[in-house]
C-alpha cells in the first residue's frame, strides 16, 4: 500500500476505525443522542446519586451528611429490612411462576379456532388495562371474609373461607391474586409466540400419532421457552418492585404497619416508608441500592439457569 | 463536503437539538413545578370568591369531611375578614405520620404555605426541615394555650406550629346493646368512677354474638385492634392508651422507654385479651365490618355491631349525625384494678408554616387566626373537639353536658412525648401492638424491638 492510498481503501486495524466507520459512528451516536442524553440524565445519574445518598444521613430537605457505611450496618440489624426482603421474595417466587402458567393458559385459549375468539381475547385482555389502584379497591370488597364474592364461592363448594386481608398467612396470596389480573397483557406476548410456531411441526406430530398433551410438551413448550424466559425476567423485575396494591390494601401506610404482622410490607413499600414517612432518604437510598444489586444478581442467575432449558431454534440438530 | 450534504447535516442536527430541548423541558427539570391549576395539583375547596389581586396563601390539610367542612368555614371567614388575602384550602392525601405529599411538594417547589400537622409530629418534621420556625408574634401566643399543647410545637427552642385543637378519650358504650344482653348499663355510669377491665370484659362478652360458622357477628368490646387498615387500634385503644392506663411512661429525657413496666403491662393486657377471644376471629370481624377505606357511616359502633369502644370527644358530633336514635353513654377508660387511678391522653393538631413560603406574613396571619379564638371557637362547636386556648376552655357556652365530661378529663390527661422521632416512635409502637395482638410476639419481645429501632434514630437527632 502506498502512502497516497485513499482513506476509503485504508484497511482499519483491530481497534482503530477507518474514516468511513468513524463517520458512521458519529452519525449513529448523533441519531441516538436524544435517548442517550435522557438515559444519562434520568437513568444513570439517579443511580449514581442514589449510591452517594446511601452513604449519607439525609431527610430529603436539609443537606446530606456523610456517614460512611452506617446505613448499611443499620440495615443488617433492621428486622423490618429482613421482613420486607422475605415478603418480596415470597411474593415474587409465588407470583412469577403462577403468572407464567396463567398467561400461557390464556394464550392457548386465545389461540383457539372459534368464531368469537376476538371477543374472548378482548375479555381476557381487558382487566390488564385497568389501573392497579382501582383493582385493589375492588378486591377489598371481593375479598371481604363475611360478604365477599370470593369467600361466597369457596363456601359454596365446601372450602374454607379465609380472612384474606386480616390473616398474615393469606395476605400475600391475595396480592398474588390481584397481580393475575394483569396476565392478559402477557397472554398477548405468549399468543404472538404461539402464532410463530410453524404449523407443519404440529401436522408432522399428528401424522406420527402425537396427542394434544404430547404436542404441547414436545413442540409448544420448547419453542415457547424464549418467551417464557422473557416473561420470567420481566415478572421478576415487577415482582421485586411490587408496591401499589400493597399500599392500597393497607390504607396507604397511615396505620404504621403494612398489613397484619407487616405481611404486606414489600421492599419498595419499605423504601417509600423510610423516604417519605420517616424522612430517612439516605437509608431509603441504601435499601434501593441493595434492591438494585439483588435484582441484577437474580436476573443473572435466571439467565444462567435458562441456558439449560431455553431453546432458540438455531442449534444444530 | 458538498453544500447539499452540509444542508442535510444542519437539518438533522437542528431537529435533534429541538428534540432534546423538547424532551428536557420544564416537566422534566429536577426543580420543575406544575403550573397552578394544572391537573397535577389538587383542586382547592375555598377561595373561589376572593378579590382579584389578593395575595394567595395555599393551605393543605389531610382532614376529610365532616371536619374539613368546618375548616373550610374557618378559611372562608378569614378570607371575608381579610380581603387582601386569599387562603385556598386543599384536601390532600396523608395522615398523622404520612406526609409524603408535603415532602415531595417541598422538594418539587410546589409546597403550600400552611400545613395542618398532627402536633406530636411537629418536632420530628422540624428536625427534617419540613417546617419553618414561626416569628416572634406567634411566640407571644404561648401563654394563651395549654402547656402540654404548646410544648409539642417546640423544637430546639423555636416554635414550629401553633396548636389548633385537642381531645380526650373515654369508654363509649351502647346502652341498648348492654340492656339487650341482660346487663344494666348503670354499672358503667360515670358517677361510679372508672370501671375495671374485668367488669367491662364481662359485660362485653355477654354482648358477643356468633354466627352459624362460629365467627363474631357482634362484638361487645374492642379494647385494642386491629383497625380498618391493619395493625393498631380499632378506634382509640392505642398503645399509648393502655400504656398510660397501666401507669407506664414512654420517654424519660432523651430516651424512649417502651420497655417501661407499665407499657409492657398495657401490651400484656392486649395480648391476653386477644388470646382469650381468638385473634383470628377478632381480625375477621374487623375485616368484615370495618374493611379498609370504609366511610364513617359504616363504623360498627354506629351500625350496632359493637357494644363498647375507646373513643374521643369528636364522636359526640358523629353520634348525632350517624346514630341519632341510639342511646350512648361514656365513662372513664377501664382500669386494671378497683380503685386504680384512671388515665386518658390528649392529642390534637396544629397549623405549621412551610419553608420558602412566598406569602409568609399572610400565612402567619392566617395561622394565628385559625388557631386563635375565632377559629378554635367554630371548630370546637362544630366538631366537638376541644380548644387548646385556656380562655375558650373556660367558656361554658361552647360545651354541652356531654362535651363537658371530656373537658373535665383534660387537666389530668397525659400526652405523647414531644420527641424528634414522634412519628417513627408511633409507627414502631403500632407495629408492636399488631404483633402482640396477633399473639405472634410477646410484649417484651415486641417492645424491645421498638427500642432497638427508635433509640438510635433519637440519638442521631438529639432532643
Amino acid at each position: 500500500m502506498t502512502a497516497a492510498a485513499t482513506s476509503a481503501e485504508r484497511r482499519p486495524s483491530r481497534f482503530n476505525l477507518g474514516t468511513i466507520e468513524r463517520r458512521n459512528l458519529r452519525w449513529g451516536l448523533l441519531f441516538i443522542s436524544p435517548w442517550l442524553i435522557g438515559f444519562v440524565i434520568f437513568g444513570i445519574f439517579p443511580i449514581v446519586y442514589t449510591f452517594y445518598l446511601s452513604l449519607t444521613r439525609y431527610s430529603g430537605l436539609r443537606d446530606p451528611i456523610f456517614v460512611g457505611t452506617a446505613n448499611y450496618e443499620r440495615m443488617l440489624a433492621d428486622p423490618l429490612f429482613w421482613k420486607a426482603a422475605y415478603n418480596t421474595l415470597y411474593y415474587t417466587l409465588l407470583a412469577v411462576p403462577i403468572g407464567v402458567v396463567v398467561a400461557m393458559l390464556l394464550a392457548i385459549a386465545m389461540n383457539q379456532k372459534v368464531k368469537e375468539v376476538t371477543v374472548y381475547r378482548a375479555i381476557f385482555y381487558l382487566p390488564s388495562i385497568l389501573p392497579v389502584f382501582a383493582i385493589s379497591f375492588v378486591f377489598i370488597v371481593l375479598l371481604n371474609p363475611g360478604y365477599g364474592l370470593v369467600n361466597w364461592l369457596l363456601t359454596a363448594v365446601g372450602l374454607p373461607s379465609p380472612n384474606w386481608l386480616g390473616d398474615p398467612a393469606y395476605t400475600m396470596i391475595a396480592l398474588v391474586m390481584i397481580a393475575q389480573l394483569g396476565a392478559g397483557q402477557w397472554a398477548l406476548v405468549f399468543l404472538a409466540g404461539l402464532r410463530g410456531i410453524p404449523t407443519e411441526l404440529y401436522e408432522s406430530a399428528e401424522i406420527d400419532g402425537a396427542g394434544a398433551f404430547r404436542k404441547f410438551k414436545s413442540i409448544t413448550l420448547p419453542l415457547m421457552t424464549p418467551v417464557i424466559l422473557y416473561d420470567i425476567i420481566i415478572g421478576l423485575s415487577f415482582g421485586l418492585q411490587v408496591f401499589t396494591s400493597a399500599f392500597i390494601l393497607t390504607g396507604g401506610g397511615s396505620r404504621g404497619a403494612a398489613g397484619p404482622d407487616n405481611s404486606l410490607l414489600t421492599f419498595v413499600y419499605y423504601v417509600y416508608k423510610q423516604a417519605f414517612q420517616f424522612g430517612a432518604m439516605g437509608y431509603a437510598a441504601t435499601l434501593s441500592v441493595v434492591l438494585f444489586i439483588a435484582s441484577v444478581l437474580l436476573a443473572g442467575a435466571v439467565f444462567r439457569w435458562a441456558r439449560g432449558w431455553v431453546f432458540y431454534g438455531s442449534e444444530d440438530a | 463536503m458538498t453544500s447539499s450534504s452540509r444542508r442535510s447535516r444542519s437539518l438533522v442536527l437542528g431537529s435533534l437539538v429541538a428534540l432534546v430541548v423538547g424532551a428536557c423541558g420544564p416537566t422534566a427539570s429536577p426543580g420543575g413545578s406544575a403550573s397552578p391549576g394544572s391537573s397535577a395539583e389538587p383542586t382547592p375547596v375555598t377561595g373561589a370568591s376572593c378579590a382579584s389581586g389578593a395575595t394567595e396563601v395555599k393551605f393543605w390539610t389531610s382532614h376529610t369531611p365532616p371536619d374539613s367542612d368546618t375548616l373550610a368555614k374557618i378559611v372562608e371567614a378569614f378570607n371575608t375578614a381579610n380581603t387582601d388575602i386569599c387562603v385556598k384550602m386543599t384536601i390532600v392525601p396523608g395522615g398523622e405520620t404520612d406526609i409524603a405529599k408535603l415532602l415531595t411538594a417541598i422538594r418539587g417547589g410546589v409546597a403550600p404555605d400552611v400545613y395542618m400537622a398532627d402536633r406530636f409530629t411537629v418536632p420530628q418534621r422540624a428536625e427534617e426541615g419540613a417546617l419553618d420556625a414561626l416569628p416572634a408574634s406567634s411566640e407571644a401566643k404561648k401563654s394563651e394555650h395549654v402547656e402540654f399543647a404548646w410544648n409539642e410545637t417546640q423544637y430546639k427552642g423555636k416554635t414550629y406550629a401553633l396548636p389548633f385543637d385537642t381531645d380526650a378519650r373515654a369508654l363509649w358504650y351502647n346502652k341498648d346493646l348492654i340492656t339487650a344482653a341482660g346487663e344494666d348499663p348503670a354499672q358503667l355510669d360515670i358517677s361510679k368512677g372508672a370501671p375495671t377491665i374485668e367488669l367491662v370484659t364481662r359485660i362485653a362478652d355477654k354482648i358477643n354474638k356468633l354466627d352459624a360458622s362460629g365467627n363474631y357477628e357482634i362484638m361487645g368490646w374492642m379494647p385494642g385492634g386491629p383497625g380498618d387498615s391493619g395493625p393498631g387500634a380499632f378506634d382509640q385503644g392505642w398503645h399509648y392508651t393502655w400504656g398510660f392506663v397501666h401507669g407506664g411512661s414512654f420517654a424519660e429525657g432523651c430516651d424512649v422507654t417502651p420497655t417501661n413496666p407499665g407499657v409492657v403491662a398495657g401490651f400484656q393486657f392486649l395480648y391476653d385479651w386477644q388470646k382469650a377471644h381468638d385473634p383470628q376471629k377478632v381480625a375477621r370481624w374487623v375485616t368484615t365490618n370495618w374493611p379498609p377505606q370504609s366511610p364513617q357511616q359504616s363504623f360498627p359502633f354506629w351500625t350496632g355491631k359493637l357494644g363498647m369502644t375507646i373513643s374521643g370527644d369528636w364522636q359526640i358530633a358523629n353520634a348525632k349525625k350517624y346514630a341519632p336514635n341510639t342511646n350512648f353513654g361514656f365513662t372513664f377508660i377501664p382500669v386494671p384494678k378497683e380503685g386504680d387511678e384512671t388515665a386518658t391522653w390528649a392529642g390534637g393538631w396544629s397549623m405549621a408554616l412551610i419553608p420558602n413560603s412566598k406569602a409568609k406574613d399572610q400565612a402567619v396571619k392566617f395561622i394565628e387566626y385559625a388557631t386563635g379564638p375565632d377559629g378554635q371557637r367554630v371548630y370546637t362547636k362544630d366538631t366537638t373537639h376541644l380548644p387548646t386556648l385556656t380562655a375558650l376552655q373556660q367558656d361554658a357556652s361552647l360545651f354541652d353536658e356531654q362535651h363537658k365530661v371530656f373537658l373535665d378529663l383534660l387537666p389530668d390527661a397525659k400526652n405523647r412525648p414531644p420527641l424528634a422521632v414522634g412519628g417513627i416512635y408511633w409507627d414502631a409502637l403500632t407495629q408492636a401492638q399488631g404483633s402482640v395482638e396477633l399473639n405472634s410476639k410477646t410484649p417484651q419481645e415486641a417492645l424491645e424491638e421498638v427500642e432497638t429501632t427508635v433509640q438510635p434514630r433519637l440519638d442521631e437527632v438529639g432532643c
